[in-house]
């Protein structure tokens, strides 16, 4: 069987947001049922033959041709399956997502993985502000399940993260993890300033010395992290492109904070990232 | 039925169920992992009076262990999984923790999970922090040689306790040769381990005693000393008798480790001492397990 193809016909030229269509509350649908599922747009309601082309049958995986900045909430409230989105994405991708795997082959707005509680989401540009952010108003960003963004990601992700992993595999840019509640962010390029500004506990993980560390954080010295042993070997077993962290060694400066929120929290400076020396 | 020449008695060992979990230790060398495996599995011979018995089962390569560093694999059992959860506590805590560059895993999954790092962290007076990885929290502990990384549960699977087969010789120093090859053997079968010193035991037990304070005596059946005296089991040219005790995840564990010790043991021959291969029981009262010699051998 192929995998459900919804292939855009023109670019929208208003925000549309995408949630019904996710593998789970696709199950059993007819094309012609998928066709007329009302979508909810900034000015008016469309339907999903009117904006789409839709082909194919795995309602299991879904790929979505020729993306675009205004489609949002692209796999909001998904539990499994697999969707593919050629071409970007708009804001909130995997908003409050739970299981299965989003791949996005282009760049992503703001609040990907928003809420997010399980599963898998991989983009390879770059991600807006607010990756694995809370919302306005929301008490907690992402919650659970991995986020991978290949490119650059913008200012403040992870806010009020509580759990799970986000990686950066390019420059982060300012307050990233502000307001962190707990979980994992790391940043192989560049971050941007006042790293980890308000986190409370949870840890960010920086290939590279940040443009500026807040006051509030101390230096806990160059120290052995035993537990970025455990955490670089689940990743590099998670999936063939973390296959480098494998190398990483544990060496790290530690920033202890922020204190001025219990310090708890931890910005972690690697040495030897290259080399993993030292072991 | 002879093995090598050696006779195999027509018993069987009677063998009880217990609880156990497995531990993996790491710590910057293996060196450091078997001391802290080492001092967890002391005082571990017997549940009769150490709480639990327990054992190093193997070596475990970087690859094999959750922090790619080197490990030792340990199995814990006890009678109960309240008991289990007593003992892993003290000594992880007392045994692991304290151990420097140490850290501790679970070395087994199961629908009963039981706490590790989950009480031990506490230990960290409020600066201990947790991170989950892919489903699983793991405790981090601030300690003075760094940080004590600790899984948060253990799993607890049913076990086996009580395997065992008698090794019948000339004198201690013949049975001692072979049970130093029998335990050497039974070392490779996965899911099983030895845990009385060196794994054998020099002063096997029959259970109560005259004594009523006294849960378990001599087994004077098999003391060469009171051949004359009592109902013994023990032939003219038989001057020392000892025992391996075997504890296992399963009957399949118990079984071939059984086998590979007694036919390890076997090989030494009667020219060398070795003249029978005997079994402790209770006459099939006490525990469920029986392991027929003959058939494990056949």
């Amino acid at each position: 069987m192929s995998a459900l193809t919804l292939t855009l016909k023109d670019p929208p030229d208003q925000r549309v947001n995408m949630s019904p269509l996710v593998p789970n509350r696709l199950q059993g649908k007819s094309l012609e049922e998928i066709r007329n599922i009302r979508l909810a747009g900034s000015r008016q309601d469309l339907t999903v033959g009117k904006l789409f082309n839709v082909s194919g049958e795995q309602t299991e995986h879904i790929r979505m041709l020729h993306g675009s900045p205004m489609l949002d909430a692209i796999g909001s409230e998904m539990t499994q399956g697999l969707i593919e989105v050629k071409g970007g994405a708009g804001d909130c991708l995997g908003l409050e997502m739970r299981g299965g795997e989003i791949r996005v082959d282009g760049g992503v707005g703001r609040w990907a993985a928003s809420r997010m509680k399980g599963g898998r989401i991989h983009i390879t540009g770059d991600a807006g502000d607010f990756l694995g952010g809370a919302l306005p108003a929301s008490p907690v960003g992402m919650q659970d399940g991995m986020g991978v963004v290949s490119g650059n990601a913008g200012d403040r992700i992870g806010d009020r993260m509580r759990r799970g992993i986000l990686v950066v595999e390019g420059n982060a840019g300012d307050y990233c993890g502000s307001r962190l509640l707990a979980g994992t962010i790391i940043i192989l390029g560049q971050a941007g300033s006042a790293v980890g500004f308000a986190m409370k506990r949870g840890s960010i993980i920086l290939a590279a010395p940040p443009t500026r560390i807040p006051s509030t954080f101390n230096s806990c010295g160059h120290l052995k992290m035993e537990f970025l042993r455990v955490l670089f070997r689940h990743l590099s077993r998670s999936q063939r492109r973390f296959e480098a962290f494998n190398a990483f060694g544990p060496e790290a400066e530690r920033y202890a904070g922020d204190l001025a929120y219990g310090g708890k929290g931890e910005v972690l400076i690697l040495d030897n990232v290259l080399t993993g020396t030292d072991r | 039925m002879r093995i090598n020449g050696v006779y195999i008695d027509d018993t069987f060992a009677e063998a009880f169920s217990m609880k156990a979990t497995r531990l993996i230790i790491t710590a910057i060398d293996h060196y450091w992992a078997f001391r802290a495996a080492n001092s967890l599995t002391g005082f571990a011979s017997s549940v009769i009076a150490c709480g639990c018995e327990a054992d190093i089962e193997r070596k475990l390569d970087p690859s094999e262990t959750p922090d790619g560093r080197p490990g030792i694999a340990v199995i814990m059992f006890a009678m109960s999984t309240k008991r289990l959860i007593e003992q892993v506590q003290k000594r992880v805590g007392q045994s692991v923790m304290t151990t420097a560059t140490s850290a501790c895993f679970s070395g087994i999954r199961s629908d009963e999970m039981i706490s590790l790092g989950k009480s031990l962290r506490f230990f960290g007076d409020g600066h201990q922090t947790s991170k989950r990885i892919d489903g699983t929290r793991f405790w981090r502990i601030p300690v003075m040689h760094g940080e004590f990384v600790c899984e948060e549960t253990t799993g607890v699977v049913p076990a086996i306790g009580g395997g065992n087969f008698l090794v019948l010789a000339k004198t201690s120093r013949h049975a001692l040769a072979a049970c130093e090859k029998a335990v050497d053997a039974i070392g490779k079968v996965h899911n099983a381990v030895t845990t009385f010193p060196g794994g054998i035991v020099g002063s096997g037990s029959k259970t109560g005693s005259k004594y009523p304070f006294m849960p378990a005596s001599t087994n004077e059946a098999f003391c060469p000393t009171l051949k004359g005296v009592v109902n013994t089991q023990l032939t003219e040219e038989i001057g020392s008798v000892l025992e391996i005790v075997i504890d296992g995840l399963d009957q399949e564990a118990i079984s071939g480790a059984m086998r590979e010790g007694v036919l390890a043991a076997c090989s030494v021959g009667p020219e060398k001492g070795i003249y029978r291969i005997s079994a402790g029981n209770y006459g099939g009262k006490l525990g469920p397990y029986h392991f027929h010699l003959r058939s494990i051998l056949s």
